[in-house]
Order: C-alpha cells, then structure tokens, then sequence
C-alpha cells in the first residue's frame, strides 16, 4: 500500500474550500438556534409547525455540506482531513452532528438537540477560524485504511459522548421527578423512558465504530509490524469498550433500566476519558502522534 | 360612504361566573327547547338567533330582534321554557351585551377564556352543536355563519398560536402526564387501580383515554370491584393478593378510604425485585395516605401524592393565565376582522366596487386588443363592448340594490358578490370556512 500525494492546485476546489468552511459554522449556528427556538417554546405550540423542523433541516443541510468539505479536503490533500487538531475538532463535530441524527431519527425526539447542536457549532467555529491550512498527514497516518481507523474512532468517541449527554439528561430528569421539581426542564423532556433508550442508542452506535477501529487499527499494527499488544491505549480502550459493551447487553438482554443503566453507560464513558488522560500522562504509547 | 346596517346581535345569559350551580343546571336547555327559544326570537322580529347552553353557561344570541327590555324578554322567555323566574333579585344573574361587546364576548367564549376551566377545548364543539341546532331551527343565517367561523377561527388559533390549552387542570389528568412522562407511551402498561370509587373511576377513564387497556381493580368490597371492572374493562384482584400482582403493575393508582397504609415500602422492594427493577409509579389519591412515603426512596420507584398533583395543576394553571393577553390579542385580531366584513356589506358600496370591477376589466380588455383592430374600427369596438357590459352588470345591479342590508337574504347576497368578484381580496377562502 503506497504513500498518496496532494493533488496539484484545482481552482474550483481552491475557491470552494473557503466558502464551504464559513458554511459550515453558520449552518450549525442556525441550527442551534433552530433547536433553542424548539426548546424554549412551549411545549405544544410549534408541534407540526415550520417552526419546528427549522433546526433539523438546517442540520442536515449542514451534515451535507460537512460531507462536502470532507470530501473536497481529502481530494485536495490525498487524504482524510485529520492531520491537524483544528481538522480533529472538525471530524468530531461532523461525528456528534451525525450521531445526533441517527438519534432524532430513531426516536423523533427534538427537544434535546439544544444539548449537543450548540457543541458541535463551537467545534467547528474553532476549526473554521483558526484551521484551513492543509497539513501534511504524518507518516505512520498515511495508509488509506488507518486514516479509516481514526475516522471510525472519532465516530465512536463522539457517539459516546451523545450518549453521555443522554444519560447527564435521564439522571437530571429522574432527580426531578423524584423530587417533585416538575419545571422548565421537565417539560421539554422526553419521557425518561425515551432518555434511556437514547443513551443506549448512541452507545450502542459507539461500540460499533469504536469496535471497527480496533480492529481496523489491529489489523494495520499487523501489517506493519507495529507492536500493540504492550501498548496501554490499545488495552484501556479495549476495557472502556468492554464496560460499554456491558452496558449495552445488560440493557438488552438483563432488562436493566433507570439510573442504573446508566450508571453502567456513564461508567464507560468515564473509563473511555479517564484512558485517554491516562495515556498521556503516564504511560508512553505509540498512539501519540506529536 | 353609506355605510352597512347596525350589526344590531345582542347577548343575554349567566355563566359559571354571575350564577350558582342550581340555577345553571335548571337552566340548561336540550334541543327541542333551544328550537322554541329561537322560534320565539324569530317571533319577536329576530333575523338570527343562536342558543348555548351548556353546563356552565346558557346564553342568547339574536340579531335584529325589536326587544326594548331585553333582560326582560329573555328572562320571561326561560320561565317560558324553564319554569325559572330570573326577574326581580334573580335578575342579577344574568348580563348584557351589544356589538361589538357581543361579538367579543363571543369569540372569548370559543376560545376558552370565559370557562370555568381556562383554555378548556370542549367549549368549541358545544359552540358548533349550537350553530348546528340553531341551523335545523331556521335560526342561522349569514352573520351567524360568519361569527362561528371567526370564533372556530380564533379558537383555533388560540391553541395552536399560545399554550392557553396546555398542561393539565385536574389531578387526573396531571396523574396521567406524570406516567406519560415517565412511561413515555402508556399504550403497552399495565394499570393497578386500588379502590373502587369516584376518585378510582374517574383516574381508571382518564388512563383508558390515555391509552391503557390493561386494567386491575382490587378493593375491600368484591361487589362494588366487579361493578368497576365491569364499567371500566378491568380485571379484579384480591385485595389480599396485591403482593402477588403489585410486580405485575407498571402504574398504581391508589384511592382508598384506608384510615391506615396499604401498600409497605417491604411490598415494592419486593415487587421491584421481581421486575428486575423497571420504573414503578405510584399516584396516591387517597387522604390519608395510601401508600407509604418510604417508598418513594427506593431506585426507579416514583411515589407522588395528591399535593404534588395540585402542586402540577397549579402550575399549569399558572402557565395558562400567562397567556391570557397573547389569546385576547387573538380575540382583538378575530374581532376586528369581523367587524370590517359586517362593514363592507353596505349595498351603494358593492354596488360601486362591483361595477368599477367589471368595467376595470373591460376596459383592459379592451386597450390591450384595439392594436389588432383599424382605428377607423376603434369606436364601433368601444360602444360594442360598453353595451355587452352594461347589459351584463344591469340585472345585478338591480338586484343588489333592491338587497336588504337587514334581511340574511340580502346580507348573503351582497356577501356572495363580493366574494365571487373578489371585491374583498384580504379574505381568502380559507378565512371564510376554517371548520
């Protein structure tokens, strides 16, 4: 498997470029504002209104016209556009936005899309501004299917992150219910019910990117000779997953529901932050790509 | 500008606000009676006339009747009907209202700010059955129409355009929301009901219209559970066996006469065990209280009691006199609306906006095919096509100036030209049947 190169100069896709990255921020900023303007109102008014498909069609203008930036970038550069942090926040924003999707979708739910939209506005103002200088991808990033690898593992990440966001909600939700705190907040929500099964949702889309980019990433330290069985990212990952993974078969198959739940779900989350942080700070691993 | 006649629609009633229980409900009024209410309105020179009469109100609508007194006419008119004398101290039951105070009255009335309940929707199909009954009685007719349409216009509006409709007003319903909340779709739960009395039934039918079809009943008294189960579509439990289907239950509405508790927080840990810890909601109506407090400790059980109900409904209540000016803004836009139709319906005016329209057209018409003519052609053309619309517009004309502003069969005459020329174009044809 050859290195690739950057293309020559394409001037179409030269002066696209900027244009589809101040898009990007303003499309996901209107959104936002879309699924403020759901969740503010009361509850009920907008339902079956214009007012309330605003910001989820906005999103999904902005998820496209993502799609396009990815794609002009990897065929200006010869790769993925992950070289950079700045492309990184970018690629996670991308991933919430479509975690988030997936979600809506299933569920029909957009009340809570105030809670991850904004996030993914902030992501990509910050690439957006302060990216756009196509960097060079390292070599070991090179490979065509290791470029896949982290793509699959920003995806994984972000879905597990939605779904983190879910469970914070179905915590907050149940205390207030628990306490009679019947309020702003209670109103907008979902069931706890629906909370729950969007926790599980997007961690269970997680296990399957992260899952892929395990593998992915196994089979490539295969063929290159790369040694990760010492390598503690490789291991703490692989348990994160696993208590992900439990999470999710014990709300399937145990028929466990309510906090506990998501207690489990958040735990793996916490384990999945925790080795990353780990990682860098006291262990050496060759996922550091300084 | 001439303008159109006086609207002239009085109100005269008493509602939940200026009369007792007893009096309304002796005064309610089925069918055959509001057909010889109206049939004495037409009587007595009444154009139109409409009747509501519901639980919390019953109220008279008539336009052009020749009625002095007509606190007067209307109170003999329900001794007629009624047997209740409203003269004398009972007269200050009853209140007044003329256009365009009759008409506002109205349109607040269809959108639920005049009810006992603020926001309540039932009060817009009562409105539309005493347009129905008021038609069958010979009592509708085109202003009528038009003011059930702003009315039905305006109420929709009201709960589409504000929240004055939503959040719940009784604890039933609250009781209902909070499980909804919880639960999400009550469709598939299962509903344990202890207790077999009002209180029990009333939460056993909102459940049911909320979509729960499995219902159980245990009580004290076999007989008075079967009679539930019967009226309901429940199944009876032993009041005994309530550890045995306590973890059958998703929702547990309990409204006993129990001086003591009945359900232990022993009992749901149990039962929750059992469930392999699924949400369990308990709703204790009863006071005293049914259901032990404790319980509300234990994970994914939730206990609310009936102040935390009133405590919802309170709030909900709250939340909809907020948006009480948003709804008056709505009843002011309606109004006005109105107003300006019955405005427009002065005979000169049509007359005049009718023929300037066809001979506008005309004379387009007109400029825009002379070029294909020779000049020498221009004036035979010209007279040719003056005569064809004045014949055109004579018979109208004539008709339409003999239309009575006052009779319905005048106003719906003056009414359809407008419409079929489009003379008014703010009224589209929506505007004119939001039913």
């Amino acid at each position: 498997m050859g290195f690739r190169s950057r293309r020559p100069a394409n001037p179409a896709m030269q002066a696209l470029l900027p244009l589809l990255t101040t898009l990007l921020p303003v499309l996901y900023g209107l959104s936002a504002a879309g699924y403020a303007r759901v969740y503010l109102a009361e509850p009920g008014v907008l339902e079956g209104t214009r007012g309330q498909s605003g910001g989820p069609f906005l999103l999904r203008a902005a998820v496209v016209v993502h799609v396009l930036y990815l794609a002009a970038r990897g065929y200006m550069e010869g790769h993925l556009p992950l070289a950079s942090v700045y492309d990184f926040l970018s690629a996670t924003g991308f991933s919430l936005a479509v975690v988030y999707l997936y979600v809506e979708m299933r569920q029909r739910i957009r009340t809570t899309g105030i809670f991850v939209i904004p996030l993914v506005f902030f992501l990509q103002v910050i690439s957006s501004a302060y990216g756009g200088s196509t960097a060079a991808l390292k070599p070991p990033l090179k490979p065509i299917w290791f470029e896949l690898h982290t793509l699959a593992a920003v995806l994984g990440y972000s879905a597990f992150v939605v779904s983190a966001i879910y469970g914070v909600l179905f915590l907050k939700l149940y205390r207030d219910i628990k306490a009679n705190r019947l309020s702003f907040f209670y109103a907008r929500m979902p069931s706890l019910e629906t909370l729950g099964r969007m926790n599980v949702s997007a961690a269970g889309a997680g296990l399957v990117f992260l899952a892929l980019a395990i593998l992915m990433g196994m089979g490539w330290a295969r063929v290159t000779g790369v040694r990760f069985l010492g390598d503690p990212k490789t291991w703490l990952t692989i348990a994160a997953w696993m208590v992900l993974g439990f999470a999710v078969l014990a709300y399937h198959r145990l028929g466990w529901r309510g906090p506990r739940a998501v207690y489990a779900s958040l735990a793996g989350f916490t384990t999945l932050v925790l080795s990353r942080f780990a990682v860098d700070l006291f262990f050496h691993s060759f996922h550091t790509f300084r | 500008m001439d303008a159109a006649a006086p609207l002239d629609l009085l109100c005269v009633g008493l509602n939940h606000e200026t009369s007792p229980l007893e009096v309304r409900d002796a005064l309610v009024m089925n069918e055959a009676e509001v057909e010889r209410a109206i049939q004495a309105l037409r009587e007595r020179g009444a154009a139109e006339a409409l009747v509501l009469s519901t639980c919390n109100r019953t109220e008279v609508y008539a336009r052009g009747a020749a009625i002095e007194d007509p606190l007067a006419f209307v109170a003999a008119l329900f001794r007629e009907i009624k047997g209740m004398d409203l003269t004398g101290k009972e007269g200050r039951f009853l209140y007044t209202y003329r256009e365009p105070e009759s008409v506002r009255h109205f349109l607040r009335v269809a959108c639920g700010l005049d009810s006992q309940v603020l926001g309540e929707p039932q009060i817009t199909g009562q409105v539309k059955e005493a347009l129905s009954v008021a038609a069958r009685s010979g009592g509708s007719g085109p202003v009528i129409d038009r003011l059930l349409d702003a009315a039905l216009r305006a109420a929709k509006r009201a709960r589409s355009e504000t929240a004055i409709g939503q959040g719940p007003v009784s604890s039933a319903y609250a009781a209902v929301g909070l499980a909804a909340k919880v639960m999400g779709s009550l469709a598939e739960k299962r509903l344990l009901v202890i207790g077999a009395g009002e209180t029990a039934a009333l939460a056993a039918v909102h459940f049911r219209d909320a979509g729960v079809t499995r219902i159980m009943v245990a009580n004290r008294g076999r007989e008075r559970a079967e009679a539930f189960a019967k009226a309901h579509g429940a199944r009876v439990v032993s009041l005994e066996a309530l550890p045995v289907v306590l973890p059958g239950a998703d929702i547990v509405v309990s409204a006993t006469a129990s001086p003591g508790t009945i359900v232990r927080e022993e009992m749901v840990r149990s039962a929750m065990k059992i469930r392999k810890n699924r949400s369990l909601l308990f709703l204790d109506l009863a006071v005293p209280r049914d259901v032990d407090p404790q319980v509300a400790r234990l994970p994914n059980v939730f206990l609310h009691d009936l102040d935390a109900l009133g405590g919802i409904v309170a709030q909900s209540l709250a939340h909809r006199r907020a948006e009480v000016p948003k709804v008056e803004a709505i009843v002011e836009e309606e109004l006005a609306r109105f107003l300006r139709w019955h405005r427009s319906l002065a005979v000169v005016p049509t007359v005049t906006a009718f023929r300037t329209r066809v001979e506008t057209i005309a004379k387009e018409e007109l400029e825009r095919h002379k070029p294909r003519f020779k000049s020498e052609d221009h004036a035979s053309l010209e007279a040719l096509v003056h005569g064809i619309v004045q014949k055109l517009l004579h018979r109208p004309t004539t008709r339409l100036t003999r239309a009575d502003e006052k009779d319905p069969e005048g106003i719906a005459r003056i009414d359809a030209v407008r419409d079929l020329f489009g003379i008014d174009e703010e009224d589209s044809d929506a505007d004119r049947n939001p039913r």
